[in-house]
């Protein structure tokens, strides 16, 4: 079990790590000399990007994955609600 | 109780990790710094210009080094806290100072990005974006000298043959969890996101 | 590597075997008790309605609008602050029985003392001083508004900033719990302690700040936090009360 378990928590940290070098291409610093423009595109893919973030954090780091319910339900929610709250104000 | 994810490893009832008390600090922090985020996003849509035009100022090499950091360090403690319950304490001490020792580096990063941004002219009076930055930032920081403080009382845990006990550090580890996470929404909020 | 928790036995200090004593503590401790949510219900009739200090008025406005607002609530400023100086010994009372479940705790007593240091300290900006700046704002009439400008930022900047005594009494509390094997007070609720000193970080900006989420109106820095602090207030007093509950009758007195 152990074995499985270090490889699951290394794949969440390799895919962690790739997603955050993704979101540094799409940072607004990056556009080469040209000055950054609001886009709702790339913030909209920022905002899915970090909640998979959050939710590989949630479930392989803190084990939600394997917690009761009611906690696997209470991040789900919070991660939901607190994401569709910031894209809503952003998109308004 | 239905188990409806059940790894190819184990299939033994669900578990929460640490005791139970600590739950209450990350899920309610995870509430209160949502609160603090949303109102950011409030305030940033009342002038997108000015937070636009300020995020740029911040130096996103730096931001990815930090979250590069976290996420390393996430991997150790969690890595330490197999170590733990598989009856490897020498390991799990390893791994835990590891893990604090990034936490120290990303201390003293962001200390440096601070210290960048203030000599370059933004200080937290500059604008609304620059405040919500050093205190945004700064309360996190403030959460990482707390979880190295809680790596610490792990270590002294791990140290000691007659304690050792598994639960104090999946609490210690589920904070320290709980800090990376918060960085992730932090980066995605003041770096990335236009 | 088991996950047993050594439950070691405390020494001395006679913890409640939950299941079996009866729930009825010692009476002039409940004495003591009931004075912490009579004093904190007054606070908040005299703070909410009376002073109108909570919310706090504006700190982004002329001279003339700090007098107004001044001369406007001058009966009930009187009314409510005066009654506040002749009753926040209560507040002095709710400090001291926590310190007296505190020194029930197997840390020994240096916290509890921590804590009644700076929550003793804290008590004069946190409260007291507005009461005063604004006594003396309404004291005479007549008085230059430039003056009562001065009582009302020196009022508000302290009644909304003194930050660093409550923020250590806070932590004080927070590790004591932690330590604790007599189990006074849940562990969560150190944590709910420890968000305190978040609040209290989170309201620094005050002094440099005029408008927005974090000056001493704000939505983080005055709203957030007002918040979290009923949250915690209304916790300790619970639990306040199941510690006296739990608290055995025949305990020997403390040092």
């Amino acid at each position: 079990m152990t074995a499985t378990a270090a490889r699951t928590t290394t794949y969440a940290w390799i895919v962690l790590s790739a997603i955050t070098i993704v979101s540094w291409w799409l940072a607004p610093g990056h556009t080469r000399g040209a000055a950054a423009a609001a886009s709702v595109p790339i913030t909209v893919v920022v905002v899915l990007l970090a909640l998979i973030k959050g939710r590989i954090i949630i479930r392989y780091f803190m084990e939600v994955r394997t917690a009761p319910p009611w906690l696997k339900l209470f991040t789900d929610v919070w991660l939901t609600i607190f994401w569709a709250g910031v894209l809503a104000i952003y998109l308004y | 109780m239905t188990n409806t994810e059940e790894t190819v490893a184990d299939v033994e009832s669900t578990h929460t990790p640490g005791d139970g008390h600590m739950w209450v600090m990350v899920l309610g922090d995870l509430i209160i710094f949502g609160g603090y985020f949303i109102i950011f996003m409030v305030y940033r849509a009342m002038n997108p210009q000015e937070f636009l035009t300020s995020q740029q100022h911040l130096n996103i090499n730096i931001g990815v080094l930090n979250t590069l950091v976290l996420l390393v360090s996430s991997w150790f403690i969690a890595r330490s806290v197999q170590a733990a319950r598989a009856g490897d304490p020498a390991s799990a001490l390893r791994l835990t100072y590891l893990g604090g020792l990034c936490g120290v580096a990303f201390i003293l990063i962001k200390a440096y990005e601070w210290s960048t941004e203030i000599v370059a002219g933004y200080t937290i009076s500059s604008n609304d974006f620059f405040m919500f930055y050093y205190m945004l930032t700064g309360v996190h920081l403030f959460h990482v000298s707390l979880g190295v403080l809680i790596l610490g009382i792990t270590v002294r845990e791990l140290r000691n043959p007659r304690r050792r006990r598994v639960f104090m550090v999946e609490a210690g580890a589920t904070y320290w969890h709980m800090v990376d996470l918060l960085w992730i929404v932090i980066f995605a909020l003041l770096y990335v996101m236009r | 590597m088991s996950s047993t928790i050594s439950a070691q036995p405390s020494p001395g200090a006679g913890v409640a075997d939950a299941s079996r004593a009866p729930r009825v503590g010692k009476r002039d401790v409940w004495l003591v008790f009931w004075i912490v949510p009579a004093f904190y219900t007054a606070f908040g009739v005299i703070f909410f309605a009376l002073a109108r200090v909570m919310p706090p008025p504006r700190p982004d406005v002329t001279v003339d609008q700090m007098a107004h607002f001044l001369h406007a609530h001058s009966v009930t400023i009187k009314i409510g602050f005066g009654v506040l100086v002749l009753i926040v010994g209560g507040a002095g009372v709710a400090t001291g029985i926590v310190v007296y479940h505190m020194k029930r705790m197997t840390v020994g007593s240096v916290m509890a003392y921590a804590y009644l240091g700076s929550m003793s300290v804290g008590a004069l900006p946190g409260c007291l001083l507005v009461a005063f700046c604004f006594l003396t704002a309404v004291y005479r009439p007549d008085r230059d508004p430039q003056l009562l400008a001065l009582l009302y930022d020196l009022g508000l900047l302290s009644y909304v900033g003194s930050l660093g005594c409550f923020s250590t009494a806070y932590f004080a509390f927070a590790v004591a719990i932690l330590y604790d094997r007599n189990q006074i007070f849940p562990k969560w609720l150190a944590y709910v302690s420890v968000w305190q000193i978040v609040t209290e970080i989170m309201a620094v900006p005050v002094f440099v700040s005029k408008a927005g989420p974090f000056a001493w109106n704000g939505s983080i820095s005055f709203w957030m936090g007002t918040v979290i602090f009923c949250f915690w207030l209304g916790c300790v007093i619970v639990f306040l009360k199941k510690a006296n509950e739990l608290q055995p009758v025949d305990e020997p007195p403390l040092d």
